[in-house]
């Protein structure tokens, strides 16, 4: 092996680390315990340099590993500047690179056999609980730090000489809701970090350590050329576009945001600048830095071609501008981030994949559906099918709807853009087994999908309630106020919304945030956010929407409405009658949102 | 072969080839021939014609001598895959229309939006809402509504389908409702086919019993007619004997067992090779661990035996994970990568290699066919690196064009590279090597063994290029190819059993372990297996009967299967032995245990095996003709073009040990010894390796 620099050894040895990212989250989606770790998917594994940054990659939710895992491993270098073999280091604080409080992640140095540290582990999983004051894990309510009231380890060692240090879990122990969850989870990541680390010391000992040296530097290089070629041929320009998360506790107005987008294709450079927005708010919405400059990429790396490879390489090429004490920047000590993941970042990466949209035909992307709905809320009671028993647990039972593209309609279990879509959807069965509780419905919501030529996906009607007894349900939703708008003239997703039945049959609205309570005989009825629409409706393929019609998705009347189709009593597509609907569209229909 | 001596029969139709194996007193014998896509059983009569006349007989002498006919077909899975199944009803649980359209949500690459969210398996325009609810206790909340049910039946008959398919929640704990769409079905559409998922998969999870119903029902038509055909024309031909079917846990089954349920036989192409790979290792190397590798045309499927047993996966997918659909039953694990001879290498803009994941598949084909393909595929790169005869490939029924293979290469892959032509060609190699191993990998770690630990048994016709860098790179001690490996599927149907499987939803926690509800559902199992013996005419003695646990730690998602050690929880010793079986199967399949948990259990279930006739004996296979042994120039690491020893198989004498490099030739495979690895024949012919590990390796054994 002379130089990795070559095109078909640099092939074989990325797939060597492919595969040991691969081999840690196996291990870690099949041997963890909670709902959100196994169910969710809410976890991530990614290989580091010995200096910080990521090399590789796997199958996550993209929130996870993009503009966080480097900060955290920067982090570990500072407080930590002689590793030993054996180290292990528990890191969940925002302020030092971490997504949120809930995310605990493990970091496991990779110290060769002359105890030089050649590579660092990280494997990331949201826990059932961290200990805040409140039981759910993402508390949108929590004025500062302090009222969130999580366990902050900001790089805390917790395995010395492959051994736990058995204060520090004690400590969890004391102040996590559900212990036995948590140990087992806990087991489930550092086992995973352990495989990876033991991969690559194989690697390491067969390969050789300054080969793999050269190949993580060689692999860097050929992913920032992918991307800079990339960039280069994307149309120059700019956009900025705005939108407003919707009215939370202790922020009444919402939060009203923006995004400024630039593609430089002479420089290979994509500027993203989140500076102009506000300061952090007395609420858990404030993006960590983390999530700030993840979500800002997931909606650059959404937009263009899916096989540039997802490291450090290809984000040298993407510049995203953040300020201090922003809310969609980089927090100051004690703001809390306790929904940093979710609701300010999806909507910051919408913003982005909106205005790479604008910029272009054929790349960027419409809105994702966004917020956490009581469809995927935190549910709570006392279980008395055998004897009387506490439970507590996140059900995910229906998904907000993805955006429409240059290439597809929207994906329908996409759930939100900080996902990806990787999250499971709950079996019914599994559901009413594990609690109380009787899903009544879960089914598409017709005409709920943001119009387009690519179409949003739409949202999903979930109705459930307890089985004799009575339930809380927490939850922090988005998108009831302000909806997922569409891109290059595609229209926005329909509202997410949430209701209480009445005993009686009637529907009474609930508030965006839980929690609530319902009681036996009652339920909720929840919409999730349908996705927004690529392109104009009425330039849709007649086919598409026909078939759109027959399967149920829309109504005859939205066919004919929004998108201009008009249907025989077959079914089929009448093609004169739209001949002549499409031709009033284009003279009459332009300033239709 | 002009006896009357008893014979067994084994098809197995590929995309390219049909198999046959004959197996005779104990020998196996293979024949190919080309499947005919539009009447495959007419395929079926050409290969056994071919080998009456290479056995000196007569059609119907032949078929008149065989006692059993085995079969194992992709036609129900390639009608699902390409959409060609009967047009299918499917009823539900009102308010749970999109149980097939949600499936189980997950998306397997965030970053790609050009891949469309998936079709439901059966349209939502054919879902119709049975008004009905019953509780996870199995107590009835909403009475089926009667009146609401007829107007289903009058929309189902207006739909104009040829199946149905029923899944209602909790169906598996309280059937009466499914039992009521049933009489509903055969009075209002008396020739339509159903399936009933509780009765087809009582299992949890109405996504999977859904779709495991639906795809069943959706094949009925077809593979009714398709087995009927086959009977008779077999029959017509002169078939007495026993015909059966290969399933997707690979056993046998009665062809007719199989029609009435045909999703069974869904999965059946890889599920024999295991069974056969099992049987090779027993017989040539004792070994009771083994990775099986079938490499076709097209695809590198991967199986596993562990400590004896082909382990199985509840969570098998049609078509690609994620976006094909799950079938919901228990099938033999298989990983699949789209690895073989038609894959295309190409450089990408950033100067990376890549093999796949497009196919040249056989039309057009890869350069070298001279067919029109432009592509450089891996069947060029090995040609380029003297691996294969150009005159005599595929048994000589083709010939090579060296040239446009070394044309191709040089221009996709070795000038954008900046490699010479044979290093680039190597280099494809080296990479298609390092994408099977991959796939090995990811199997064996998913079923918690350690492949330098496991036997490596290569089979397919494209086996013998890669498998032994495969088992370099793995560290395998030991590497089995068997004689009939092109036929390795085939020849395993002549050594697999009559299976069944039987399952029963009773959730369970030993924490809080209701040992008398278990110890029914088990006793109930047993006697289903029973019932299966007495079926088809067996005597129940002779069924082994293997009892199993799904199970996990509360709050999983992935049950584990335990096999139990008793046949009923007796006393609190069997639960604890259960509970330390669970811990240590957890450990070595994921590395960690929790002793401090209590385990659950999902789901109980029966396997009934029943051996037929000599399928454990030893099965050696025929040498084929002795040709002359040769030389050819081809690719040697560390040394470039060299000549290299060809030896005919049957050249090979016991006991004899040839250290490569060396090419080892067959009638229908080629295999590539480029190292100073061993070589010697195995008891049952087979062709025994032990590759070379290390650099200092291979200098002791230069």
């Amino acid at each position: 092996m002379t130089s990795h620099r070559d095109g078909a050894q640099l092939a074989v040895i990325s797939h060597r680390f492919e595969a040991i990212v691969r081999r840690m989250s196996n291990t870690l989606a099949r041997s963890g315990r909670s709902g959100v770790l196994n169910t969710a998917r809410d976890f991530s594994c990614c290989i580091l340099t010995a200096e910080g940054s990521v090399l590789m990659t796997g199958q996550s939710p993209p929130i996870h590993v993009m503009g966080g895992p480097d900060l955290q491993a920067q982090a570990m270098r500072q407080f930590y500047p002689s590793v030993k073999a054996g180290d292990a280091f528990l890191h969940n604080s925002p302020y030092h690179g971490n997504t949120h409080a809930a995310d605990h992640s493990i970091l496991v140095p990779v110290v060769d056999s002359h105890g030089r540290h050649r590579f660092t582990v990280l494997a990331k999983a949201h826990q059932a609980d961290c200990g805040n004051s409140v039981p759910t894990t993402y508390m949108a309510s929590a004025r500062d730090i302090y009222e969130e009231g999580a366990l902050i380890f900001p790089v805390v060692q917790v395995q010395q000489d492959y051994t736990d240090r058995e204060d520090i879990l004690r400590m969890c122990e004391m102040r996590i809701r559900v212990p036995e969850q948590w140990r087992g989870d806990y087991l489930a990541v550092i086992g995973s970090a352990r495989i990876g680390e033991r991969a690559l010391l194989q690697l390491g000992e067969e390969i050789g350590w300054d080969s793999l040296d050269e190949f993580a530097a060689a692999w860097l290089d050929y992913s920032e050329a992918r991307m800079a070629a990339t960039i280069r041929a994307l149309p120059a320009g700019g956009a900025i576009t705005s939108t407003c998360h919707d009215p939370f506790p202790h922020v009444p107005e919402g939060v009203s945001i923006q995004a400024s987008v630039t593609v430089r294709p002479e420089d290979g450079i994509i500027e993203v600048d989140l500076c102009d927005n506000p300061d952090c708010v007395p609420s858990g919405l404030n993006l960590s830095e983390a999530s700030s400059r993840t979500a800002a990429l997931i909606g650059i790396f959404n937009s263009i071609d899916p096989t540039i490879p997802h490291n450090q390489g290809s984000f040298r090429r993407v510049r995203v501008h953040l300020r201090e004490n922003c809310v969609v920047g980089i927090p100051r000590h004690p703001a809390s981030c306790s929904v940093a993941t979710t609701n300010l970042a999806n909507r910051v990466g919408n913003l982005v994949q909106r205005a790479m949209a604008e910029i272009g035909e054929g790349i960027g992307m419409a809105e994702v559906g966004s917020g956490m709905s009581p469809a995927e809320a935190v549910v709570s009671g006392i279980d008395r099918r055998a004897g009387k028993q506490a439970f507590v647990n996140q059900i995910f039972t229906g998904t907000n709807g993805g955006a429409g593209g240059p290439a597809t309609d929207g994906w329908l279990t996409m759930d939100d853009l900080g996902s990806g879509g990787t999250l499971l959807l709950d079996s019914v069965e599994i559901d009413e087994l594990k609690q109380p509780i009787i899903i009544h419905k879960r089914q598409i919501a017709p005409d709920s999908e943001g119009a387009g030529r690519h179409r949003g996906a739409p949202g999903i009607d979930v109705e459930y309630g307890p089985h004799e007894g009575e339930l809380e349900a927490i939850y922090a939703n988005d998108g009831s106020v302000n909806p997922m708008m569409g891109a290059r003239g595609g229209h926005a997703g329909a509202r997410s919304a949430q209701f209480k039945r009445e005993r009686s049959g009637t529907l009474v609205g609930l508030d965006i945030c839980g929690p609530v309570r319902i009681a036996d005989g009652e339920r909720i009825v929840a919409r999730t956010s349908g996705g927004g629409g690529y392109g104009a409706p009425e330039t849709r393929d007649r086919e598409a929407v026909a078939d759109d019609v027959r399967e149920g998705w829309i109504s005859i009347a939205r066919a004919i409405d929004i998108y201009r189709v008009a249907i025989d009593a077959t079914g089929a597509v009448d093609h004169v009658a739209t001949d002549v609907l499409r031709a009033q569209a284009t003279t009459s229909g332009k300033n239709q949102l | 072969m002009a006896s009357d001596e008893p014979l067994r029969l084994s098809v197995d139709i590929g995309g390219t080839f049909t198999d046959l194996v004959i197996e005779e007193a104990g020998e196996l014998r293979l024949f190919k021939s080309p499947t005919v896509p539009h009447d495959p059983v007419q395929g079926i009569l050409d290969v056994l014609r071919m080998a009456a006349q290479g056995c000196g007989t007569s059609l119907a002498g032949l078929l008149g001598r065989a006692q059993t006919f085995s079969h194992a077909t992709t036609r129900g899975l390639n009608a699902v895959l390409t959409g060609n199944t009967a047009r299918t009803a499917f009823l539900t649980t009102e308010g749970h229309r999109d149980i097939l359209l949600l499936r189980e949500g997950g998306r397997r690459k965030p970053f790609d939006f050009t891949v469309p969210f998936p079709a439901p398996y059966v349209p939502r325009s054919l879902t119709f809402e049975v008004p009905e609810r019953i509780a996870a206790s199995g107590k009835v909340l909403h009475a089926l509504d009667a009146a609401a049910l007829e107007v289903v039946c009058d929309q189902v008959q207006r739909a104009e389908v040829a199946a149905v398919a029923v899944c209602l929640l909790w169906a598996t704990i309280n059937p009466a409702h499914e039992l009521r769409v049933a009489e509903a079905l055969e009075r209002r559409l008396p020739d339509v086919p159903y399936t009933l998922s509780h009765r087809l998969n009582p299992s949890l999870r109405e996504y999977r019993r859904a779709s495991s119903a639906s795809i069943d029902a959706s094949l009925k038509p077809l593979m009714s007619a398709y087995i009927a055909e086959l009977t008779a024309r077999l029959q017509e031909a002169g078939l007495t004997g026993r015909i059966l079917m290969v399933t997707s846990m690979g056993g046998v089954m009665d062809a007719k067992d199989a029609a009435a349920a045909p999703i069974v036989t869904l999965n059946s192409g890889p599920a024999m090779a295991p069974v056969a790979g099992k049987a090779y290792a027993t017989a040539d190397l004792g070994a009771d661990t083994v990775i099986v590798a079938d490499a076709g045309g097209t695809t590198y499927d991967v199986t596993l035996v562990r400590r004896g047993e082909i382990p199985s996966t509840r969570s098998a997918w049609v078509g690609e994970e994620g976006i094909g659909h799950m079938t919901g039953l228990p099938s033999i694990d298989v990983k699949s990568v789209g690895a073989g001879g038609g894959s295309i290498a190409w450089v990408d803009a950033g100067g990376l290699l890549h093999v796949g994941p497009q196919s040249a598949g056989s039309v057009p084909g890869p350069a070298c066919y001279g067919r029109g393909g432009t592509a450089a595929t891996v069947t060029d790169a090995v040609l380029v690196l003297g691996y294969l005869d150009p005159l005599s490939f595929a048994n000589g029924s083709m010939t090579l064009d060296l040239d446009a293979a070394m044309d191709a290469i040089t221009r996709q892959v070795a000038a954008p590279l900046g490699l010479d032509v044979i290093a680039a060609a190597n280099a494809v190699l080296e990479l298609t090597t390092e994408q099977m191993v991959r796939a090995i990998e990811e199997i064996t770690l998913q079923q918690g063994i350690d492949p330098a630990r496991a036997v490596l048994v290569g089979g397919g016709g494209a086996a013998g290029i890669n498998a032994a860098a495969v088992a370099r790179r793995l560290g395998s001690r030991h590497l089995i190819m068997p004689a009939v490996g092109a036929a390795l599927a085939a020849a395993g149907a002549l050594m697999s059993d009559l299976t069944a499987v039987f399952s029963a939803t009773v959730p369970a926690l030993t924490t809080a372990f209701d040992a008398e509800r278990v110890n029914a559902a088990l006793a109930q199992l047993r006697a289903q297996c029973t019932a299966f013996a007495m079926r088809i005419g067996a005597d129940p003695k002779d069924a082994a009967i293997t009892l199993f646990a799904e199970a996990r730690y509360p709050q999983q998602i992935w049950e584990l299967e335990v096999p139990l050690r008793y046949p009923a929880f007796a006393t609190r010793a069997d639960m604890d032995r259960f509970i330390e079986d669970f811990h240590a199967t957890h450990r070595e399949i994921l590395g960690i245990s929790d002793e401090r948990s209590a385990v659950e259990i999902v789901s109980w279930s029966a396997r009934a095996r029943i051996a037929l006739g000599r399928s454990s004996a030893l099965l050696t296979a025929r040498a084929p003709e002795p040709a002359a042994i040769s030389s050819r120039r081809a690719y040697v690491r560390g040394s470039g073009l060299v000549d290299v020893p060809v030896r005919p198989l049957a050249t090979i004498l016991p006991g004899e040990t040839i250290t490569g490099p060396v090419l080892v030739e067959s009638p229908f495979t080629t295999i590539v010894v480029a190292d100073r690895s061993t070589v010697e024949l195995g008891r049952s012919g087979s062709i025994l390796i032990r590759p070379i590990h290390t650099a200092q390796e291979e200098r002791e054994a230069a």
